[in-house]
C-alpha cells in the first residue's frame, strides 16, 4: 500500500494552499481531486473565443508588489507559486432600483469616506465610526488567530477595545447602534452578497473584515482567470515533492480508534497515511466518508447538524460580441439590487424566479484583452438557498434554467440601461447543481456554513482543537474555520497545513 | 455608540458567550446522519459518467449507414437515460481487440423519445478502414451492451444565443444532430424554425433521405429539407451542385437574422467558411459541432509537412505505470496513447471539452487553432489536449486515469 505523510482530499483553493505549504515543508503529500481539473470552484471554461471565469469576482488581501497583503504573501513568499495578479478598477456600482441609488465607490477607506459623504452629506462621522470598528475587527481576528482562540481578557480591555464592542455581536446589533443614516447604511451594506447571512444572525467582525481588508488593499484577479491561480499552486506542489492525482475520488477516510489511518479511492485504492486535509466539507466527511460509520462520534453529527448551510451560486457566463464602451459599461462590479432590506433579500432567496439582486462582473474593465477586442465578458450572479435548484425536475432544467437566466439578464439591461440580448455569442449558465457536478460541494454550495455570530471565525477558533473529532483529520475550504471566499480558503487552507505540521510533531 | 461605564465588560461578555452558545446550539442539534448523498439523482439524470446501454434494434438507412436504438441496460445499472439537448453527442467507449477507444457520436433521435419512450438513437457510418466502425459492423448485433458518457457537447439551440430561425449545413454524417432537432421540432419541444440543406456527393448516400422529407412535410411552417448533389445519377431530380454561397442564398433568401449550424467532415468546414465570408455575418450566426479527429491533419497549411511521416517517442506517465510509445506525427497523441493499449480519459476527440487534458512535461506538438481549445494558464503552464495535438518531436507527458 503507497504511505504519505499526509493526504490532501479535494484540490480546490484550500486542498491546493494546504498541499503547496506541506509540500514546501518537505512533507510526502498525496493531493487527491474527483475532477479532471486543480481548484474546485477556482476555474475557467472556454465557450467558442471566450474562456469565462467560473467563480472568482474578486480577490481580497492581495496588494500591489509593493505593499503585500496576504494573499500575496503566501503565495509568492510562503508558496513560490507565481500569478500574474492585475488589480480591480473599483471597488462597485451599487444600483438599487427601488430607490433610485446608483454610486460608484473606490477603494481605500479616506476615499470610500468621502464617497458616501458626497452621497449621504452628514454621514460621515458615523460611517467613519463603523469603518474603525471594521478595521478593530480584523485586527481583533488576527489577534485570536495568532493566540489560538486563547481570549486574554485583560489583553483584549486594554489593547483591543473598539473590538470588543464588535466582536460579540451580529451585524444588526452594531449598525444599529452607531446612528448611521439610512442611505450610507446601504452603501455600506453593498458587498453583503459575499456573505448571505441575514444582519440578525451575522457576525458583524466578519462583513467588517472583509470590507475593510478590500478598502485597504484594493482587489485583483490573476490575469487567466481562476484557473491560473490553481494551475500554479499544483505546480508547485509537484515542483516541491509532492504528488497530485485528478479523476481520483475518494470516497473513504479510513480510521481507527478516532484515528485516520489512510484513505480510500473510488477505484479502490489504499493509501496509507495518518493525516489528512480534507477540502470536502464535515457535514460530507462525517456522513459520507469516514468509515467504519461507528468512528463518527455522536458529537459530530450533532456539530454539522447546528450549523446551517450558506447559499448556492446561480451564474449566466455571457460572451458578447459588443465592446464594454458600446455597451457602456465602465466598471468593473455592478451591484444590483430591488432594494437593501438584508433580511427580505435573504427571504427571497428561496424563490426560485424573480431574483431581487444580483451582482455582475464585467471582467475587461480589470483585465481589457480578457476577450477578443470588440467583445465582452460578463457574468451576473445570484444566490439561492440550497434545495431551490434541487427541486427542479431534470426534464425541466434547462428550460427553467434560461427563463431564470432571462430574469437576470432583463434585470442587468434595466438597471444599465444597456442591451445586452442582442450580443450574445456564447451563453452559459450555473446553478448549484452545476457546483456540485464540478466540486461536489454539499448540495452545491458555494458558501459553506453561514457565519452566524456563534459560528463565525471567532467561535470557530477557539473551539477548533476541541471539535476535532477524528485525530488526524484537519479541513480546508469553504466549511473550515475561516469561512468561504478566495481570501479565506487559501488563507484557511495554509493553516489547515500548519495544524497538520504540528500534529505531525505531536506523533514524534 | 451607547457610553456605558461597563460597556467593556458587556462587550466582553458578549464575546466571552459566543462559546456556551455554540456548544448549546451543538448539544440541541439532532445526532442523525443524511441518508443517500443529495444531488446524486439529479446529477445522474443530467451529468452521468457512465450509462450502460444495449441494442435494442438496428435499421439500415443506406449500404453504409446504420442507426442503432440504445436503451438502458438495468442489469449493469442504468435505470433511466440523461436528459439532452436536441443535438449533442455520447461519447461510446469501446474496447476493440484489445484497444479501449471512445468515438463521440451524435443522438439522432429526439429528448422526447429519452423521456417517454427510454431510448436514444445513433447513427453510424461504416467508414473505409475505420478502426471502430469495422467493429460495430462485426459485433453491434441487438443485445450487444454498449458503454456510453452522458450527452455532451454545445451543438444545440438556445434561444437566448441564436436567431430563431437556423440554417443547417450539413455533409455525410454530419446529419444526424439535425434529425434530432427536426424531431424536437416536431414534438413542440424546440421552438425554432430549421432551413437543412444537406450536401451528398453521391444520391445513394443520403442519410435519413425521405424520413426527413416526411417530416418536414409534416411541419412545413418550421422545416424545409433540401439535399444537394454534386455527383448525381441520371435519375437525380433535385438541385446538384456544392453549398456555395450562391446555393445557400438561393434555398434560404436573406441571410441575417439567421443562424448558420454546420455539422460535416473537417473540409466541409473549410469550404463552408469560405463560402460564408461572403455574406458578412457576425461570429455568433455561426456555429460548428467538433468534428472530431482531423485525419489529414499533414494537408493543414501551418503543419510541418516535413515531418509527416516521422515516429516519435513519447514517454507516458500514467496512474497505469511509466512507458515509452511511438507516436506518428500525422496522428493524434490520444490516438498514440490508445494504440500503446492505455486507457486515458477522452470524449470530444476535437481539443474542445478538455477531458483529456494532460501535462506536456516536455517537447513540442502542432494543434490546428480551431481545434485549440485550451485554457489560457493551461498553455501557460504546459498542459494539452492530446486529442487535438500531434507530436512534432519526443515528448514527455503526463496523462490522468480515466474515469
Amino acid at each position: 500500500m503507497p504511505e504519505y505523510d499526509a493526504v490532501v482530499i479535494g484540490a480546490g483553493n484550500g486542498g491546493l494552499s494546504a498541499g503547496a505549504q506541506l509540500a514546501v515543508s518537505s512533507v510526502k503529500v498525496l493531493v487527491l481531486e474527483q475532477h479532471n481539473l486543480p481548484g474546485g470552484f477556482a476555474t475557467s471554461f472556454v465557450r467558442g473565443r471566450f474562456e469565462f471565469e467560473a467563480t472568482l469576482h474578486e480577490l481580497a488581501n492581495v496588494g500591489s508588489k509593493e505593499n503585500k497583503g496576504g494573499i500575496r504573501r503566501l503565495l509568492e513568499d510562503g508558496l513560490g507559486a507565481k500569478v500574474d495578479f492585475v488589480p480591480v478598477p473599483e471597488a462597485f456600482r451599487l444600483i438599487i432600483s427601488d430607490e433610485g441609488l446608483d454610486v460608484s465607490m473606490p477603494f481605500g477607506v479616506d476615499a470610500y469616506l468621502d464617497a458616501i459623504e458626497e452621497a449621504v452629506p452628514g454621514s460621515r462621522s458615523s460611517v467613519a465610526e463603523y469603518l474603525e470598528l471594521c478595521k478593530e475587527a480584523t485586527v481583533g481576528i488576527g489577534h485570536l488567530f495568532k493566540s489560538k482562540g486563547h481570549i486574554d481578557e485583560t489583553v483584549l480591555k486594554s489593547e483591543y477595545p473598539k473590538f470588543l464592542k464588535c466582536a460579540g455581536y451580529s451585524y444588526e446589533e452594531v449598525t444599529s447602534r452607531l446612528g448611521l443614516p439610512d442611505r450610507a447604511r446601504k452603501i455600506l451594506d453593498a458587498y453583503w452578497l459575499y456573505l448571505a447571512v441575514p444582519p440578525s444572525r451575522m457576525a458583524f467582525s466578519v462583513y467588517g473584515a472583509m470590507l475593510y481588508t478590500f478598502l485597504i488593499h484594493g482587489a485583483h484577479v490573476p490575469r487567466f482567470r481562476s484557473h491560473e491561480l490553481s494551475v500554479a499552486m499544483e505546480k508547485r506542489i509537484r515542483e516541491c515533492g509532492g504528488a497530485v492525482e485528478f479523476n481520483t475520488r475518494v470516497d473513504k477516510i479510513l480510521v481507527e480508534n478516532g484515528r485516520v489511518v489512510g484513505v480510500e479511492t473510488a477505484q479502490g485504492d489504499r493509501i496509507s497515511t495518518n493525516h489528512v486535509i480534507c477540502n470536502a466539507s464535515p457535514t460530507l466527511a462525517y456522513n459520507y466518508l469516514v468509515h467504519p460509520k461507528t468512528e463518527v462520534p455522536e458529537v459530530a453529527y450533532k456539530n454539522v447538524n447546528a450549523r446551517t448551510e450558506g447559499v448556492g451560486s446561480f451564474v449566466v457566463y455571457l460572451g458578447l460580441d459588443a465592446s464594454p464602451e458600446e455597451l457602456g459599461l465602465s466598471e468593473y462590479s455592478y451591484v444590483i439590487h430591488d432594494h437593501m432590506d438584508l433580511e427580505r433579500l435573504y427571504a427571497s432567496l428561496t424563490n426560485l424566479f424573480n431574483p431581487q439582486l444580483q451582482a455582475c462582473i464585467c471582467l475587461n474593465a480589470a483585465i481589457p484583452d480578457c476577450s477578443p477586442p470588440g467583445t465582452t465578458l460578463l457574468s451576473l450572479t445570484g444566490v439561492y438557498q440550497l434545495g431551490v435548484w434541487e427541486a427542479v425536475k431534470p426534464e425541466n432544467y434547462v428550460t427553467v434554467k434560461r427563463k431564470v437566466a432571462e430574469q437576470f439578464i432583463d434585470k442587468f439591461e434595466k438597471a444599465m440601461k444597456t442591451n445586452v440580448r442582442d450580443h450574445i455569442e456564447e451563453i452559459e449558465i450555473a446553478t448549484p447543481q452545476t457546483f456540485f457536478r464540478y466540486t461536489g460541494a454539499y448540495k452545491g454550495s458555494t458558501y459553506g456554513y453561514e457565519l452566524e455570530t456563534w459560528d463565525s471565525i471567532i467561535p470557530r477558533i477557539v473551539a477548533m482543537e476541541e471539535e476535532q473529532y477524528i485525530k488526524g483529520v484537519r479541513f480546508a475550504g469553504g466549511s473550515a474555520f475561516l469561512g468561504p471566499g478566495y481570501n479565506s480558503t487559501l488563507s484557511g487552507g495554509r493553516a489547515a497545513a500548519i495544524q497538520t505540521l504540528k500534529d505531525m510533531e505531536g506523533d514524534k | 455608540m451607547n457610553t456605558r461605564a461597563n460597556g467593556n465588560t458587556n462587550d466582553l461578555l458578549a464575546l466571552k458567550d459566543l462559546m456556551p452558545q455554540r456548544q448549546r446550539r451543538i448539544a440541541k442539534a439532532p445526532a442523525t446522519a443524511l441518508g443517500t448523498p443529495p444531488m446524486k439523482e439529479l446529477t445522474g439524470r443530467l451529468h452521468p459518467h457512465r450509462q450502460y446501454l444495449k441494442i435494442d434494434s438496428i435499421k439500415n438507412e443506406t449500404k453504409t449507414t446504420k442507426t442503432f436504438r440504445l436503451v438502458p441496460d438495468m442489469v449493469k445499472g442504468t435505470k433511466r437515460l440523461a436528459v439532452f439537448r436536441a443535438g449533442q453527442y455520447l461519447s461510446v467507449k469501446a474496447d476493440v481487440n484489445g484497444v479501449r477507444i471512445t468515438r463521440p457520436y451524435s443522438i439522432s433521435s429526439c429528448p422526447k423519445e429519452a423521456r417517454d419512450d427510454g431510448f436514444y438513437e445513433i447513427t453510424i457510418r461504416k467508414i473505409p478502414g475505420g478502426f471502430l466502425t469495422a467493429y460495430v459492423w462485426e459485433n453491434w448485433k441487438e443485445g450487444h451492451t454498449v458503454e456510453v458518457s452522458g450527452p455532451e457537447g454545445f451543438f444545440y439551440y438556445e434561444a437566448l444565443r441564436d436567431a430563431r430561425h437556423v440554417v443547417g449545413l450539413a455533409g455525410g454524417s454530419g446529419i444526424t444532430p439535425f434529425r434530432s432537432m427536426i424531431k424536437d421540432i416536431m414534438e413542440n419541444d424546440l421552438d425554432m424554425q430549421l432551413t437543412l440543406l444537406y450536401g451528398t456527393r453521391f444520391a445513394d448516400d443520403i442519410i435519413f433521405g425521405q424520413e426527413l422529407e416526411n417530416f418536414a412535410s409534416r411541419v412545413p411552417e418550421k422545416v424545409s429539407v433540401h439535399y444537394i448533389c454534386s455527383e448525381p445519377d441520371a435519375t437525380w431530380k433535385g438541385p446538384t451542385g456544392f453549398l456555395t454561397k450562391e446555393c445557400i442564398q438561393e434555398f434560404v433568401g436573406d441571410v441575417r437574422d439567421k443562424s448558420f449550424f454546420i455539422s460535416g467532415p473537417p473540409a466541409m468546414y473549410l469550404f463552408l467558411e469560405k463560402e460564408l465570408e461572403g455574406f458578412n455575418l457576425p461570429k455568433k450566426r455561426i456555429r460548428r459541432e467538433a468534428c472530431g479527429e482531423v485525419k489529414d491533419i499533414e494537408t493543414y497549411t501551418d503543419f510541418p509537412k516535413e515531418l509527416s511521416h516521422k515516429t516519435f517517442k513519447i514517454a507516458v506517465n500514467m496512474a497505469e505505470g511509466a512507458q515509452e510509445i511511438p507516436a506518428k506525427a500525422a496522428e493524434t497523441v490520444l490516438v498514440a496513447i490508445e494504440r500503446a493499449g492505455l486507457t486515458p480519459p477522452s470524449k470530444c476527440r476535437s481539443g474542445e471539452c478538455g477531458f483529456c487534458r494532460s501535462r506536456l512535461v516536455s517537447g513540442e506538438i502542432y494543434v490546428r487553432p480551431q481545434d485549440d481549445g485550451r485554457r489560457l494558464a493551461d498553455r501557460q503552464f504546459g498542459y494539452f489536449h492530446p486529442c487535438s495535438s500531434y507530436p512534432v518531436s519526443d515528448l514527455s507527458i503526463e496523462v490522468p486515469r480515466d474515469l
